[in-house]
């Protein structure tokens, strides 16, 4: 592996604006990593190497103009990066991982990745991903399942899945993923990186597949909690074309990343995240509660409220949600899905819309209850992304898997989907590798809005341990 | 077939004109009576919100500082 794939994404940036490394320095090393690692492990759908090494060519020619003019420099000037394969980029091609969408090619571009255009990124390629986002495994038969770097007959997590491999494969500084029920978390946990689930409405969705319009979040996969602040800086804040989006202010989050947890209260849930964890998980997690608590963080256990209603709801509403989005290609051509694509979203045409109602209605009354119980006695809570050991593609193949396959299927998203039916922002950090050599994930969740606690939280666990920058056996 | 599987599937093909794609779909449809059960369960624990934009209001509301 070159040198410069292996700097952070903050690292590269600042390389590229002051002259230590040049923009298609950065983006060759991507090249040579994405040439040694892909074949095993499947992470992109397409690529743009000639309109990439353009960009990279512009942006080294904006730094030496910035030089002679004292212009200033974007926060992501010259750092290439590829995303999962569902954000709209006009004129190029978008297939939401699905044989559906095979030949689609948007004619407008989404505002996130405007915007980090507009801060000097620019991207290279589009990532696998679970087929329309509907898997936490990273399974999908038209593009062929994602690997995972660490081990190849294993899951990715999903359904950002080519996002975790690229950026754990040094193939991408960073990448966006999204999560409607763990998918940006999941596969940061399964791959070894470090990704966020913002505050639902704290990133706008325009030109962004939905999935579930009350579920859906838009957020980066990267390798350290500082290189997440930074991207969540450029996206963050309202946007006129996406009317759901907050007009909260977006705050300075890097400038909250000082490693001082002094007086922070750190609640790991006694029940609900940790049924049927496997051993090395909750030692993982127990080892990086100590961690917290050297720097001075309070750790304490606590009793979650309304899990039951957050599950039985949040099932509701994603259900109908992705059923009635899908409803005319499951009239028109219901064999083009993946099986358990398909049969996963029929049940949701029979639930009664006064259900989604009631379920929808609850919300706001279930947030201020588990809100005012929870965040009364600690700040963030503190839970593995993934409760169990990771599972291998075969054991969660829902279409050609041995009997248990679903229960093992349905565990690997169980930690993450309550945190998006309550809206609130959440980060997984690796915090361990298991028996079989896999990565285990760390999540950390707070209040609405409060994305720069928890990265401050992610951020000093970084400080003290070494786990975010190990490199997986596929770049050996 | 039982009767709760045979009524789910006439009202989806009727309501949507969708049909079962596969028997993963028709188990995951025989599936919903539990979630029935469940959200039978749940009647009369939380009161039924009026307002508008109730759970943007609660974002707002349970944010730091409010």
């Amino acid at each position: 592996m070159t040198d410069l794939a292996a700097l952070s994404l903050t690292e590269a940036a600042e390389a590229v604006c002051t002259g230590q490394a040049t923009s298609r320095a950065l983006l060759d090393a991507c090249w040579t990593n994405w040439e040694k690692a892909n074949p095993a492990i499947n992470a992109t759908i397409w690529l743009d190497r000639a309109g990439a090494e353009a960009a990279a060519d512009a942006a080294d020619a904006a730094v030496r103009a910035g030089k002679s003019l004292g212009r200033p420099l974007g926060k992501l000037h010259g750092v290439p990066m590829a995303h999962k394969d569902m954000y709209y980029q006009a004129g190029r091609p978008c297939t939401c991982g699905s044989a559906l969408r095979r030949d689609f090619v948007p004619t407008y571009t989404c505002t996130v990745l405007a915007r980090m255009a507009e801060a000097g990124a620019y991207s290279f390629g589009g990532l696998n991903m679970s087929e329309f986002a509907q898997s936490p495994t990273g399974h999908n038969k038209t593009f062929g399942n994602c690997r995972n770097p660490w081990d190849g007959s294993h899951i990715t997590g999903g359904s950002s899945s080519g996002s975790g491999a690229a950026v754990a494969a040094r193939m991408s500084y960073a990448a966006l993923g999204s999560d409607t029920g763990g998918s940006i978390r999941l596969p940061a946990a399964a791959c070894g990186v470090t990704g966020i689930k913002p505050t639902q409405t704290r990133v706008s969705r325009y030109g962004v597949m939905p999935l579930s319009f009350s579920h859906d979040n838009v957020g980066p996969l990267a390798r350290t909690a500082r290189d997440c602040a930074r991207i969540l800086s450029v996206i963050a804040g309202h946007d006129a074309n996406d009317l759901t989006s907050a007009h909260e202010p977006v705050p300075d989050y890097e400038a909250a990343l000082d490693g001082d947890l002094r007086g922070m209260r750190i609640g790991i849930t006694e029940t609900y995240f940790l049924d049927g964890a496997d051993a090395p998980v909750l030692a993982a997690m127990e080892a990086a509660a100590k961690v917290l608590a050297g720097r001075g963080a309070i750790i304490s256990q606590i009793k979650l409220p309304l899990m039951d209603a957050v599950s039985t709801y949040g099932g509701i509403v994603s259900r109908v949600e992705a059923a009635t989005i899908h409803a005319q290609w499951m009239r028109d051509d219901p064999q083009a899905y993946g099986a358990h694509v398909s049969g996963r979203m029929y049940p949701g045409y029979a639930i009664p819309t006064p259900y989604y109602i009631e379920s929808l209605s609850r919300r706001g009354p279930i947030l201020k209850a588990f809100a005012a119980d929870v965040f009364s006695q600690v700040d963030v809570l503190l839970n593995p992304t993934i409760r169990t050991c990771l599972p291998t593609l075969e054991e969660t193949d829902m279409d050609n898997g041995p009997p248990g396959t679903e229960h093992r299927f349905l565990a690997v998203s169980a930690n993450c989907r309550a945190y998006n039916y309550l809206g609130l922002p959440a980060i997984s950090v690796n915090c361990g590798i298991d028996p079989n050599g896999l990565p285990i994930g760390l999540q950390i969740a707070g209040r609405p809005f409060a994305e720069a606690r928890i990265l401050k939280v992610a951020d000093a666990y970084q400080r003290d341990t070494d786990f975010h920058n190990r490199i997986p056996p596929v770049l050996a | 077939m039982d009767d709760f599987l045979k009524a789910t599937e006439a009202m989806i093909a009727a309501w949507h004109g969708v049909t079962a794609p596969n028997e993963q779909g028709r188990r995951l449809a025989d599936d919903l009576q539990g979630i029935i059960r469940n959200f039978a369960r749940l009647r009369g624990t939380i009161a039924f919100e009026e307002e508008p934009s109730s759970f943007e209001a609660a974002l707002q509301a349970t944010k730091d500082g409010a």
